[in-house]
């Protein structure tokens, strides 16, 4: 036995418990004297015979985990599915929210539009590294503990009831437009809270409101809570796909969002007055055409939004019977 | 992975089983690790020292394997020996052993019934 093997020795043995220390000690000065001694007697000088012996046996601490079945791997096959579903469960649910409220956070407080995205991609970052952390410390450390004798721990034994169902025809494409919706929508909501910070890029308009700020005191909140009822009903037509009650419910929400818009919009009490002063309005002659112009888009929007509705309705009911 | 690389792997899984019936028979007789090894691999059944050292543990740890230390020598040894349930394992793997090596023997005689 020399320096090599007792550094070996310490190398291996300082990870193992206390109590089994003697015994490995034991086993191992056993093992690499029987190993060398075979070496020697096959003609290998000493020294070679004991550097032989100890490459052999490795990585002192595998051989030590291996010893006292300690796991090498973070997490194992029987909690990677459990970590792996509740870390994309996680990321999914909680990043979005985390970034909407940041957003408004930020838009409150006055923050630049770049300020708004930059804080949303930092805190988003730190958001989701925090999460993917957390989680995995969690099953690091059940994978670690070892369960009661006869239990499985904490990981659920898989049933048939927890197969996925069949993607529903129609889930998918109504997927891309839930997403695309509700990104308008948070757009939509965003621009009426920061345009009574003005806009920055256009010199005159640079800290006039856009919007009568007197407005806040009902109507834009009125507006914002209608967007929040939209975002809902974008997510029930994801879940439910589109059916007569959906399709009213389009109804309604477009008549409560376009009818005072307009109404605010014609009797002048849309538009600040010093942003209107700003902009030089209105623009010689072609001021009733441009008035006209955005009363038949906002109402063509919105019929076309109702008829789309119903369209799609019809369609979904149509493919319903046919299936069924 | 190259052929050879996937013959080796399934020859090792065909052996792993081969070896704990190996060493509850042959422990009848109690001994070594080393001289287990020696013995082993003289006879045929080829078995590295960092699958057997960790195996004599567990078989041990299950309650298959007794052992004792020996220090008559200068260097302390764990002798391991079969225990009685070491012994009804080793009759159960040698039975289905024998069962497979018959099934196997007739499927590739063609000779199933």
């Amino acid at each position: 036995m020399t320096i090599l093997t007792d550094r070996y020795m310490w190398a291996a043995a300082r990870t193992l418990p206390e109590a089994q220390r003697a015994e490995f000690d034991r086993e191992l000065r056993e093992r690499i004297g029987d190993a060398t001694d075979a070496l020697i007697e096959a003609g290998a000088s000493p020294d070679d015979a004991e550097r032989a012996a100890l490459t052999e046996l490795g990585d002192p601490a595998a051989l030590a985990a291996h010893y006292v079945d300690r796991p090498l791997h973070l997490i194992g096959p029987r909690y990677f599915l459990a970590w792996w579903r509740l870390l994309k469960l996680l990321l999914i649910t909680v990043l979005p929210f985390a970034a909407i409220g940041i957003a408004i956070a930020q838009a409150v407080t006055g923050a630049t539009v770049g300020g708004i995205i930059g804080a949303v991609i930092g805190v988003g970052i730190s958001v989701g590294v925090h999460i993917a952390f957390w989680t995995t410390l969690v099953f690091a450390i059940l994978e670690r503990t070892p369960a009661p004798a006869g239990r499985r721990g904490i990981d659920v034994a898989w049933t048939l009831d927890m197969l996925p169902a069949l993607p529903e025809p129609g889930k998918a494409s109504r997927l891309a437009e839930l997403i695309s919706s509700v990104v308008f929508l948070v757009v939509f909501a965003a621009a009426i809270v920061v345009q009574q910070f003005g806009v920055p890029w256009v010199p005159e308009l640079a800290s006039v409101p856009i919007l009568d700020p007197a407005l806040w005191s009902f109507w834009l909140p009125y507006f914002l809570g209608l967007i929040g009822l939209e975002i809902l009903f974008a997510v029930a037509i994801y879940a439910w796909g589109w059916n007569w009650w959906l399709a009213a419910g389009n109804l309604v929400l477009n008549i409560a969002f376009t009818l005072p818009a307009l109404w605010l919009f014609l009797t002048g009490q849309l538009i600040n007055e010093t942003a209107l002063e700003a902009m030089r309005w209105p623009w010689g002659d072609s001021a009733p055409i441009i008035v006209t112009i955005v009363v038949l888009v906002a109402i063509g929007g919105a019929l076309w939004d109702v008829i789309d509705g119903v369209i799609k309705t019809v369609r979904a009911r149509g493919a319903a019977r046919a299936t069924a | 992975m190259n052929p050879e690389e996937t013959t080796a792997g399934h020859l090792q899984e065909l052996r792993r089983g081969t070896v704990v019936l190996a060493c509850l028979v042959r422990l009848r007789i109690p001994d070594y690790g080393y001289a287990l090894l020696e013995s082993l691999n003289t006879l045929g059944i080829l078995v590295d020292a960092n699958t057997l050292y960790p195996l004599l543990r567990r078989l041990e740890k299950q309650g298959l394997l007794t052992s004792e230390w020996n220090t008559d020598e200068a260097r302390p040894r764990k002798f391991y020996r079969t225990s009685p349930s070491g012994e009804q394992l080793a009759d159960a793997l040698m039975t289905d052993w024998r069962r497979i090596d018959d099934a196997l023997a007739g499927l590739t005689t063609g000779d199933e019934k």
